[in-house]
Order: structure tokens, then sequence, then C-alpha cells
């Protein structure tokens, strides 16, 4: 009975310390395990070419998931980035009689002017982020679809090659998105635009009032993320060898979102983890391929999805809620 | 220093903004040129009736209850269930639009549901309350129709359903269902697939959207044959490509990965099939490696065959112009409709595939 006083803040203290390491960590235990399962249990697992399969085919998830922690990070949200990328496939096939540069420039250019569109309603305007880029995601499938009809084959030799060429042994869909993390990475950790972005998601208002270009860091924030969906959007076209506006990045926000929790950025702001959010995206894509694999039922995925997501914002909740 | 402006000021000038770039970015497009070199070909690829349930009961206009009207100037509906965005759908509304302008029904109204069924719904709803006197309907589902097929029946509107079945009474709820037996495209798919692999072998499956009756007797069908037929192929691995190319894509690039002793892929729709022949190539297989069976017959598809990907394709005929508005007519007429008409669909090998390019959607 002595110790009776001491003894509830102890195990309280090491409770939330478990569950913080959870939400920091946890992606990175999660991923290992699952990576141990499958060198035991699933044939051609340690393969050359199962590593880089699932490298290319999380590429597009990773470089948009990147976009997306950025906008999380200063506690906004953009639902837009799937039809972004249906966007930026129109454009890009639409201007391919130009040559492929000029056809990747325009999508690119398509992508961040959404993103501005998006960002302006959102720090000018004042309307909320998931409203605002609701109206875009809604939208620019239209626009989309309108500019692109029906799913269209192109041949460009070279487009063709950025979807299923490779340096090195490395697939350019992968050095693409090696490339992303380390950019969306320096931005975080060394520059100014980094720590105002976080200044910004952790208290708008006292960012506003230390005389932040708060406005502005906003707008380049959605740029961001439209210009990387936009770049995702071309990765998934040439590997599709076709432009299909109207599948391609369907319910991508979902996922993009779902790898930014289970990586363990908050949704209140104020806090962007790069490394997490590609650990985020590379354990969806493992769970997806260790379920296909092992032939079972994609209503499993989905159920295994919901329970990484649940246990990811319980982790997240003790540290909000203090 | 100038007051800044106003919210709706704000709004406006981002709104305005954006048009103006959106026009910009649509005015200049210049694509790759011949792309979609023969559009449908009018005449080409029709329907044919392949049997009629003639044993069963059939529908006249005393049984049905409704009156004699002029089809050429009544007010007719069509109510298509998806987006046409897939060779499937827009060579459907295509052919009933050509239809319709060839025999020359003025007053067809079109919609369109864009996949939502209960917009599908309120769509009929609207073409019931503009008038309609005859509704040619693409259903969603086959369930959930009652309100409808109530409504349509009060005004005594003979509805012909096309492509998938409305459940409910023929010649009381509807008055007939045109469209392919999905069961039998399983079937000749898995004679395909028994020819290509002389009778063994792994076959995966790459399944269509799950819940849809169109994947269940597509499978339904392969399997049963396969099992009645070639029990030495086995069916290793079955996983959903969700009808979408991109989805095939990347299912049987995990597939080729883990399973590299599969012999054939058996793609319940060619766009999926057309993703599954990305991923071979991606691998490294060279043409024929792997043998895919799949259902449409779209012109890529057929295509495949030509170029040796694709062993064969069973074709599922989307022009139901013709056969819809004949059999309208002949109600009208006074004869005698099946409950339902099942068209004959073709088949696509290597040995017609050149020929039969200009036929295929």
């Amino acid at each position: 009975m002595s110790q009776a006083t001491a003894a509830p803040a102890r195990p309280a203290l090491d409770r939330s310390r478990a569950l913080a390491w959870l939400q920091d960590y946890g992606v990175y235990l999660a991923v290992a395990l699952l990576l141990l399962f499958n060198a035991l249990f699933t044939p051609h697992f340690l393969e050359v070419g199962n590593f880089r399969t699932q490298l290319v085919q999380v590429a597009p998830i990773v470089i948009v998931s990147l976009g997306m922690a950025l906008v999380i990070g200063t506690e906004g949200v953009d639902l837009s980035v799937g039809s972004v990328m249906s966007l930026a496939a129109a454009v890009s096939v639409l201007y391919l009689g130009y040559g492929v540069a000029p056809a990747l420039l325009m999508a690119l250019v398509a992508g961040a002017f959404s993103g501005v569109v998006g960002g302006s309603l959102v720090a000018f305007v004042g309307v909320q982020p998931i409203v605002a880029t609701l109206a875009l995601l809604v939208g620019l499938r239209g626009l989309a679809n309108v500019l692109v009809p029906q799913l269209k084959e192109f041949r460009d030799p070279a487009l063709l090659s950025l979807g299923s060429d490779a340096v090195l042994g490395v697939p350019y869909v992968v050095l693409v998105a090696a490339v992303v993390v380390a950019v969306v990475g320096f931005l975080m950790r060394r520059t100014t635009f980094g720590r105002r972005l976080v200044a910004i998601g952790g208290n708008r208002r006292a960012a506003e009032l230390s005389g932040l270009p708060v406005r502005r860091v906003l707008v380049t924030v959605y740029a961001l993320s439209g210009v990387l969906a936009a770049v995702a959007g071309v990765l998934a076209t040439a590997r599709l060898q076709a432009a299909d506006p109207t599948s391609l990045g369907l319910f991508m926000e979902l996922s993009a979102i779902t790898a930014v929790v289970v990586g363990g950025t908050p949704l209140t702001g104020g806090r962007v983890r790069v490394a997490g959010t590609v650990m985020g995206a590379l354990l969806m894509q493992l769970l997806t391929s260790t379920l296909t694999k092992h032939d079972l039922p994609s209503s499993w995925n989905q159920m295994a999805q919901a329970a990484i997501i649940l246990v990811a914002v319980y982790a997240a909740r003790e540290r909000t809620t203090r | 220093m100038v007051k800044p402006p106003r919210r709706g000021a704000r709004l406006r000038a981002v709104l305005a903004a954006s048009s103006v770039a959106l026009l910009a970015v649509s005015g200049c497009a210049k694509s790759e040129d011949g792309g979609d070199a023969g559009k449908d070909q009018g005449g080409q690829g029709q329907q044919a009736v392949q049997s009629t349930a003639a044993a069963g009961p059939t529908c006249s206009l005393d049984k049905f209850g409704g009156e004699k009207f002029d089809l050429k100037s009544a007010v007719v509906g069509f109510s298509q269930s998806e987006k046409e965005a897939n060779p499937f759908r827009i060579a459907e509304t295509g052919s009933i639009k050509a239809e319709a302008g060839k025999i020359g029904i003025s007053k067809l109204r079109a919609t369109n549901a864009q996949s939502q069924f209960s917009k599908q719904i309120s769509d009929v709803q609207q073409l019931i309350a503009q008038g309609a006197k005859a509704l040619v309907i693409a259903p969603l589902n086959s369930d959930g129709w009652e309100p409808v097929l109530r409504q349509a029946a009060a005004k005594k509107i003979p509805i012909v359903t096309v492509d998938r079945k409305i459940n409910g009474t023929p010649c009381q709820d509807y008055l007939t269902f045109i469209g392919s037996d999905f069961v039998e495209q399983g079937k000749r798919a898995a004679d395909q697939m028994i020819k290509a692999l002389d009778g063994k072998g792994k076959v995966a499956i790459l399944l269509g959207a799950a819940g849809n009756n169109v994947t269940t007797e597509r499978t339904q069908g392969f399997k049963q044959q396969i099992q009645a037929k070639a029990p030495g192929i086995q069916v290793t691995f079955e996983q959903t490509g969700e009808f979408a190319r991109e989805k095939g894509q990347q299912v049987t690039e995990q597939l080729v990965q883990s399973h590299p002793d599969i012999d054939a892929i058996y793609a319940e729709n060619d766009e999926m099939a057309l993703g599954a022949v990305t991923a071979l190539k991606g691998a490294g297989k060279k043409a024929g490696d792997v043998k895919i069976v799949s259902v449409d017959g779209t012109r890529a598809a057929v295509q495949g065959i030509v170029d040796g990907w694709i062993h064969a394709v069973i074709e599922s005929n989307p022009r139901f112009g013709p056969l819809a508005f004949q059999t309208l007519q002949k109600f009208l007429d006074g004869e005698g409709i099946p409950e339902k008409v099942i068209i004959s669909d073709r088949e696509y090998d290597s040995a017609n595939a050149k020929e039969s390019l200009a036929g295929a959607y």
C-alpha cells in the first residue's frame, strides 16, 4: 500500500511512451516483420526481380504521399491528388505531338496550377482544405475525362522507355521516386520553407503574428502536392503505356493519407515524417503483395489495411490528446 | 496601402484565373497522330440471335396490356449504366443512337448513370416523367428496380433490358432481356484454353470486379468446363483485376514473380488481358510464352491476337441497337416476344483475327 501513490503514475508514463514509440517507429517494425514473413513463406520473394516489382509499383504512391505529408503538416489535406494524376495523364498524351519534354512539362504545369488553385482557395479565400480539394477532386476528374474521354494508348518511344527501362538495374520510375524523397527530405530538414511549414501547421495564428508569409507558404505547399501528384500520374501513365483518365488514381487520396498516417505524421499538423511516410507506403504495398502472392481474396487486404490504420490512429491519439 | 479585397472578390479572382488557364490548356493540344484509325464500321459486327427460349412463353401486346403507338414519333428512353469510357459502353450507346437515327426515331432521350445505381433509378424515373413510351435499359445492377418497374407497369411502358438482366417477371415487370450468356462465354474461354494448353497446365484467373454477376458467371462457366473437360488443367491463382488495365498489369506483375511456372492467364475482360500483356513484356517474356484467353472482343485485344500475345478472345457483342428496336417494333406489331433473347457471340483466334479486326469494336 505504501507504493500505491507512486505506482499509477509510472505505468501511465510508460504506456504513453510506448505509444509514442509505436507512432514513430511502429511502421519500421511492421515492414521488418512483413519482410521476414515473406522471406520465410513466400516463394521467389528474395529475388532482385521481386524487389524491383514492389518498388516500381509503390513509386507513384510514395511520390503522392510525400506531397500529402507536406499538406497534412500544415494541418490541411489534399483530396485532389488522384484527380490531378488523371489530369496529368490526359494532358501528357494530349501534348505528346510536340514531343515528350513539352508534354511532360505541360502535365507538371497542370498539376502545379491545380495546386495553386486549391492552395489559393485555402490561403486567400479561407475555404477549408477538405472542401477546397474535394471540389478539385470532382472537377479535375471531370476535366480529364473531357480532355481524353477513353483510354488512349501512345507509342512515343521515350515515354514508353520512362515507364519500362532502367539504368544499372534501377527502373527510371524508382529513380524518380528516390529523387523526390531526397528533395522533400532536404526541404523539410534543411530549409526555411520546411521550418515555416511546420510552424504554420503547429499554430497558424502564432505563425501569422510572428510575421511568417503564411499564405505564400500554404499556396506553395499545395502547388508542390499538385506537382508531385502530376509526376506520379505521368509515371503511372508511362508504365501503363496508355492514358486512362477514367480510372487512373482512383482512391489515391485515401492510399496517400493512409501512408502518411501509418508513417507517424499526425493529422493535426506541425510535424512531417518523410522517411516514415515512405515506410507507410511500403508497408501497404508489401501487405497487398503478400496477400496477392498467397492468393487470398482482396477483401482480406481491405480488412488488414483497416486494422493497420486503426493501430496507427490509436498510437497517434495519445500524443494529440495531451 | 489598398484595403484587402473582400472574400467574394478573391473567390471570383481565383475562379476567373482558373478558367482562363483551362482554356489555354485545351486550346493548343496536339496529340500523337494516327491513333484511332477506323471508328466503328457501320454495318460490320452486327449481333445475331442465338436462341430465344423458344419453348418458353412469349409476350404479346395484348398480354402485356399496352396500346400500339408509333415508335418513330414517340419518346423513347435509353438509360446507360456506366460512363462511355470503355470500348464496350461506347459501342453500346453508339449502336442504340445510330440505329434510332437510322429507323427515324426522332425523340430518343439518352441518360448515363455514371456507375451510380441511385442515379440510374432517378434517370429512368425522369425518362418516364418526360413521357417515354418505351424504355431500353442497360442496368448497372439486376436488383433494386421495383419502384421503377411499378411506375413503368402502371403506365404500360415496355422495357427492354440489354446486356444485364433485371430481376422481375417478364411480360409484367419488363418485356424482355437481350444479351449474352456469360456462363457460356466462360465455357467457350475454357475450350480455347484447353486447346491452347493441350489439356494440361497451370492457369491464373484475372477476375472482374467483385460482387458483379458478369464476374461470377464468367468464372463459373470457365471452371465448370475445365473441370469437366480437362482435369489436367489446374487453376492455381485467382485475383481480381477489377476489369481495369492498370490493376490487371499490377496483379500479373506479382503473379509472374511469385508463380514463374504459370502457363496461361484467363482474363475476364480485354482490358485486364492487355494489362497482363504489358506486365509480361516488362518481365521479359516473349509473345506466346504465357497463353492469354479473354472475353470482350475489343479491337485492341484482337490486335493482340494478330501480334501473338493473346491466344483467343471470346466476344461479348455490345451492338444492341438493331435487335432492341426490332424487338420493340415486332412487339408493337402484335407479334409474340420471347422472355429472353440470347445473342450469338463470335470468337477470335489466330485463324480469323486479322480479317476480323475491322468488325471488332
